[in-house]
């Protein structure tokens, strides 16, 4: 792969690589006895061990010229391994996790892996390992086949790629070790966030220099959607990471932000990161795999229009429904509430938009599990955002709130929209991008999608009792008007429903591992077929021309 | 300027522009989009003319109903109260203790209610079913440190032990080996002769020696004949329950360390008719798992 | 017309940037802005404390084992929260704290008003394992807080970075800061006056841990706990006056 740098390219990345490392330096020096200095040394080796990789690579003689005539996707391929290292990780902590709560002692008395610290692990891991990487990769390779452009360069996409993956690294073991900030979804430090800003700004512009060299007039939607991820999340990350460290070498920090005003700007960030990351992001992956999969038209452009405004304005309202009946004023639960409700119809149109383009392809989505892994995406997608607009009204919240209800809405998004969303388009861009015909195997391909489908539906379906029957316990009344339970008795009534939910995750992990294993295959196939010099004979459309279309 | 293409199934034309393979629609928003959007912004515009709503600078608006999460949750509050006032709570107030438990269908109320609010308050401590665990006493024991009179069990509950409470009750088991008061073969022998008390065995002449020991350091507090003394919160030490536990080592660790239970006052938290419901709760207590 | 427009702007990705931030910074600021402008928003209480170094301390140690994942600090306007818990949070409750902590779960109990409500020996049996006095809990087994050594050399630094973002701590606070988190878990050391001195006479200067002799991280974040909903006495005062009327 170094050997796709020019010179100057690598030796950028040599400049760059030796800056971070004096950072880490810098760090794991000043901070001695306090947490940055581990931090400091994973960055410092971090540095070392790329710099090695490039130093190996160094002295390879230069590309061709001829590579500007073909799409840049060294940087998705390896996007794309790394959202799946995450996501087996970022389960397998959320399995535990799950666990934690039926067998309380499976932290066998280590800090690291008391609850408090392993719930960030798995959902920083999830969001932002699996779902990040897998949205930088996929973005990279829609980009540039729907402007016909390559990226303006070979070494920015690797910053932002491996950089966000330090970031990742960083956060992940901070929470091990004690570093957090407790904002949820916002929980690295600040050093960790300023890191990220860079990161973000070099991703922005990648963006923004491939869409101002593209081939295609018009900006198709995909970019739409993965561009107002970009630009939305770089606003909320930056307004709601404000804070003051107590010192260059210390990682703690204090929020600028406090009590209601910090709740109101945490949940704005909290909501929107769902809305931009979670969703808009996705949405970009899905308008572009979706119809190549299904070989069909987007069933309307003018529904793609409303829903992606409607989206992007109505979304950043909706933060305060997550503060019903709390001390954040009223008037700012109503905007919540009202904006939520009508944030519904923008996010139905995009998933019926999805679903009537599979018309006229439905014997694919019966034969075909990837494409199969996307509709019940958007199906999900569906189901979850009504989920969402009915929880938003504050009488249901007042039932919802502060129980597993909200951890199974969560994951009928998370599991069941984001997750099969991001394994139906891995499975259809990775024979792409390893020059095969097929995955590996299309039986395991099916295994995982119902592995995954029935892991999801016990999920969600544990929690959805758990949390309706936590709730109904904590406001259930007697005749003489006093309550009725304790919460000692909501906490044992819970004890069966968290078993079915470690075992429902349980199944959706083995998914995860099975499509790991598939794609190791296939991408091994393809070196061994390489090996033998086989390449290309009988594979399709590999762009040897940028303008070409088909992938 | 582009060419209109047509769809094959729905044979809708596109818009003309294709990404990659990519083509789109021109198929209308259909109605039932506009009918939602227009249904959920009605909604949103009857919400907000009714609840407060819109920020004005340094205000907002009200909202023509005046409506309140606070005061609304401080009247649904005052309103069960008063409920329940007339109800039965009411009586509870101002009957006696003795009078509330002879009335069969008042008691069951009071017991609801008390259990709800011992389970909440007092069973991280006591337990759930009261049964108490190592250093927090059995309320099902019969074996009262400061009386079992609905009355003594009351004002427990509302002051304390040991508690913040400037009325707390005050009690101390003295450290008689670390503040050198017994000697450790004194303490070794008083403690076999109070394990004695209930039945365990013992070398005779350490009891014996252990008696006298007991006679002179210990009858002060804990009476004559060990039965405790509910005037200093003593424990009677002559029954099968321990509060730290009746193993020798937790015996010894009584007596050599002393030991200071601290219950937590209950006056600021809960209301007077909530302390009550928890006294007649905790009183009539049988003893068999709840 | 509507169509025309938005094909132009498709054409145009620094035009479709600006929209985009544009149509998204809207609803952010309409929520947020006025809630610095708006004055009750935040009650008036002038009996509102701020930490101790101590309890500070304490309060990131809560933050650092991620009790917020199970523990919500806002009790609601609702009727059972409020016979279950107590008063409902009023916004100058945590009008000190840097980030706030109502949290978004219940897997445990609120504890919002848990100050004062257990004893310390309580806190203390029930962190190191929650099982011995709670047969029933899930909640995981604390025991290094009462193994770690509280680390306090940098505390005044917390303190001056918490005055930065608004926190009312005095210069003689900061400079303090070390001696009064000792202070305020050894009762009979010199440093104990102070403690009573810079934060107020009703503040709990006690052995949290059962030790004096040492400063644990056990003592902080018991003493954190046992603050909780005792920075000011509004709201009690708040449901005392609604019942009197
Ligand atoms: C923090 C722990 C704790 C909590 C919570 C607690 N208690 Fe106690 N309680 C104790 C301890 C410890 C003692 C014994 C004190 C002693 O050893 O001197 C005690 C003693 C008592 C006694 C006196 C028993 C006797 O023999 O005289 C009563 C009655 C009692 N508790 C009732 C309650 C009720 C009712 C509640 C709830 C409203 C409650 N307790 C909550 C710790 C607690
Ligand atoms: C100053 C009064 C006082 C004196 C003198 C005293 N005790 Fe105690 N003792 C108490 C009190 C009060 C308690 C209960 C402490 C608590 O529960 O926190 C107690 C508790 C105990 C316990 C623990 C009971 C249990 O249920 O676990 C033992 C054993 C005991 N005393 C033995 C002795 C012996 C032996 C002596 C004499 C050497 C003695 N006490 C002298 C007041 C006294
Ligand atoms: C896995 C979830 C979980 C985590 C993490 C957790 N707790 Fe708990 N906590 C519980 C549960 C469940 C209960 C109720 C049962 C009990 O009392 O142990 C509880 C109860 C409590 C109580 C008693 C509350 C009451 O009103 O009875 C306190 C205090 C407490 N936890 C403090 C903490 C602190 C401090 C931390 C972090 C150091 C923490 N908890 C972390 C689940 C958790
Ligand atoms: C193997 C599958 C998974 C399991 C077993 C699992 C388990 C869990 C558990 C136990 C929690 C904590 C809930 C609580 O505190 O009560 C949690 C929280 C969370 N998980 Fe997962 N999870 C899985 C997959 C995912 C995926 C794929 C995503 C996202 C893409 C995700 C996103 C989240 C989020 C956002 C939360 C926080 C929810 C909240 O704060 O309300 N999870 N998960
Ligand atoms: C119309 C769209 C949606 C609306 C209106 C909505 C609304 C809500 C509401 C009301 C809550 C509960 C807040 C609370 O009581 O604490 C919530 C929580 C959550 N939702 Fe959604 N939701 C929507 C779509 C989604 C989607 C598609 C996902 C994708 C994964 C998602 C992820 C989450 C997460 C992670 C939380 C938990 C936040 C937390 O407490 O940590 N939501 N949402
Ligand atoms: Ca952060
Ligand atoms: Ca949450
Ligand atoms: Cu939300």
């Amino acid at each position: 792969m170094v050997s796709q740098l020019t010179t100057s390219e690598r030796q950028y990345a040599l400049v760059t690589l030796l800056l971070l490392g004096l950072g880490g330096l810098a760090m794991a020096a000043m901070g001695r006895g306090d947490p940055i200095a581990v931090h400091g040394y994973i960055v410092l080796l971090f540095a070392i061990g790329l710099s090695f990789v490039v130093m190996a690579g160094y002295y390879a003689p230069e590309p061709d010229k001829d590579r500007l005539s073909r799409y840049y996707d060294d940087p998705t391929r390896v996007g794309i391994v790394l959202s799946i290292a995450w996501a087996v990780v970022g389960m397998f902590v959320g399995v535990w996790v799950a666990a934690l709560l039926a067998w309380p002692d499976l932290t066998f008395d280590q800090a690291w892996a008391s609850f408090g610290r392993l719930r960030p692990v798995h959902t920083s891991g999830v969001i932002f390992g699996f779902g990040g990487n897998a949205l930088i990769a996929t973005s990279f390779h829609v980009l540039q086949r729907t402007t016909r452009a390559r990226l303006p360069g070979q070494f920015a996409p690797w910053f932002v790629l491996l950089g966000y993956n330090l970031f990742c690294v960083v956060a992940a073991s901070g929470y091990l070790i004690g570093v957090t900030q407790s904002k949820e979804y916002a929980e690295p430090e600040w050093y960790a966030d300023i890191w990220l800003v860079l990161v973000w700004v070099t991703y922005f512009l990648i963006y923004l220099r491939t869409l101002a060299r593209r081939k295609e007039p018009h900006i198709y939607v995909a970019n739409w959607y993965y561009m107002a991820f970009i630009l939305v999340v770089a606003m909320l990350h930056i307004v709601n990471n404000i804070a003051v460290p107590i010192s260059w070498s210390s990682a703690k920090s204090y929020s600028v932000y406090s009590g209601v005003q910090d709740a109101m700007v945490q949940w704005w960030y909290g909501h929107n990161a769902v809305a931009f990351f979670l969703t808009a992001g996705f949405l970009g992956m899905m308008y572009y795999y979706l119809p190549k999969r299904a070989g069909r038209p987007i069933f309307s452009y003018r529904l793609s229009i409303i829903s992606f405004w409607g989206i992007t304005f109505f979304y950043m309202w909706a933060g305060s429904h997550h503060l019903h009946y709390t001390a954040l004023p009223q008037w700012v639960q109503t905007l919540g509430m009202t904006f939520s409700i009508m944030l519904l119809v923008p996010s139905w149109a995009s998933a019926g938009n999805a679903l009537a383009t599979l018309n006229g392809a439905w014997h694919k989505v019966r034969d075909d599990a990837t494409l199969r892994f996307m509709m019940v995406a958007a199906v999900f997608y569906g189901l979850s955002t009504f989920e969402g607009s009915f929880m938003a009204i504050r009488p249901v919240n007042s039932l919802s709130h502060y129980t597993d209800w909200t951890v199974g809405h969560v994951h009928a998004g998370a599991l069941g929209w984001v997750a099969m969303i991001t394994f139906g388009s891995i499975y259809a861009l990775v024979p792409w991008m390893w020059k095969r015909e097929a995955m590996y195997s299309s039986r395991l391909i099916e295994v995982h999608f119902w592995l995954a489908l029935s892991g999801t539906i016990v999920y969600v379906f544990a929690m959805w009792n758990s949390g309706i029957i936590q709730g109904l316990m904590w406001r259930t009344y007697n005749e003489s008007g006093s309550l009725t339970y304790s919460f000692i008795d909501s906490l044992v009534a819970m004890h069966p429903y968290y078993i079915a939910r470690a075992f429902g995750g349980l199944l959706f992990l083995l998914g995860a591992i099975v499509a790991a294993y598939n794609v190791w295959m296939t991408i091994r196939q393809s070196k061994l077929e390489a090996a033998q010099g086989k390449e290309d004979a009988d594979i399709p459309l590999f762009a040897r021309d940028a303008v070409q279309a088909g992938e | 300027m582009e060419l209109e293409k047509r769809d094959r199934v729905t044979g809708r034309t596109t818009t003309g522009h294709e990404w990659n393979g990519i083509e789109e629609l021109e198929t209308p928003i259909p109605r039932v989009v506009f009918f939602f959007l227009g249904a959920t912004v009605l909604f949103s515009l009857i919400c907000w003319v009714l609840y407060p709503t819109w920020p004005l600078g340094s205000t907002f608006t009200k909202g023509v109903t005046g409506f309140d999460q606070r005061n609304l949750v401080t009247e649904q509050v005052a309103k069960a109260d008063a409920e329940r006032a007339s109800a039965w709570a009411g009586k509870v107030e101002t009957m006696s203790f003795a009078e509330i438990e002879a009335d069969p269908a008042l008691m069951q109320p009071v017991k609801e209610a008390g259990r709800t609010l011992f389970v909440d308050n007092c069973a991280v401590c006591h337990g759930v079913s009261a049964t108490g665990g190592p250093g927090f006493p059995n309320l099902t024991s019969k074996s009262w440190l400061w009386g079992g009179e609905p009355e003594a069990i009351e004002e427990t509950i509302k002051v304390g032990i040991n508690s913040t409470n400037d009325d707390t009750r005050v009690s101390q088991m003295m450290a008689f080996g670390r503040d050198g008061v017994l000697a450790p073969e004194q303490i070794s022998n008083v403690v076999t002769y109070v394990r004695s008390l209930s039945g365990a065995e013992g070398d005779a002449a350490k009891i014996e020696a252990g008696k006298e020991v007991f006679a002179a350091n210990c009858v002060a507090c804990h009476g004559d004949n060990a039965k405790g003394s509910h005037d200093v919160g003593a424990p009677d030490l002559t029954d099968h329950f321990w509060i730290y536990g009746g193993d020798v080592n937790s015996v010894y660790t009584s007596v050599y360390s002393g030991r200071q239970g601290h219950m937590p006052h209950w006056d600021a938290r809960l209301s007077p008719l909530q302390v009550k419901l928890l006294t007649v709760y905790v009183h009539t207590l049988d003893g068999a798992p709840q | 017309m509507k169509e025309f427009f938005h094909r132009k702007i498709e054409r145009n990705a620094i035009g479709f940037v600006v929209a985009i931030v544009a149509v998204a910074s809207i609803g952010g600021f309409m929520e947020i802005a006025p809630l610095f402008t708006i004055q009750e928003t935040v009650e008036e209480v002038p009996d509102m404390r701020t930490y101790t170094p101590l309890e500070l301390a304490g309060r990131n140690i809560y933050i650092r084992e991620g009790c917020y994942a199970c523990h919500s600090q806002m009790i609601r306007t609702l009727r059972d929260e409020v016979e279950r818990y107590g008063p409902y949070s009023l916004a100058v409750e945590s009008k000190y704290d840097h980030p706030m902590l109502w949290g978004s779960k219940r897997t445990g109990p609120d504890l919002a008003r848990i100050g004062e409500k257990y004893s310390d020996a309580w806190h203390v049996a029930h962190l190191i394992n929650p099982r011995d006095v709670v047969p029933e809990s899930v909640m995981p087994k604390y025991g290094w807080l009462m193994r770690n050594e509280l680390r306090i050399e940098d505390l005044g630094e917390h303190l001056a970075a918490q005055q930065t973002v608004g926190v009312p701590y005095t210069q003689a606070m900061v400079e303090n800061a070390v001696q009064d988190a000792r202070g305020q878990a050894s009762p009979d050391s010199n440093a104990a006056a102070g403690v009573a001195e810079r934060y107020g006479e009703a503040t709990h200067v006690r052995a949290f841990d059962g030790d004096p002799s040492r400063l644990t991280e056990m003592d902080a974040l018991v003493a954190y706990l046992q603050i909780l909903g005792k920075l000011t006495d509004k709201a009690y005062q708040q449901a005392a006056t609604a019942e009197a009327e």
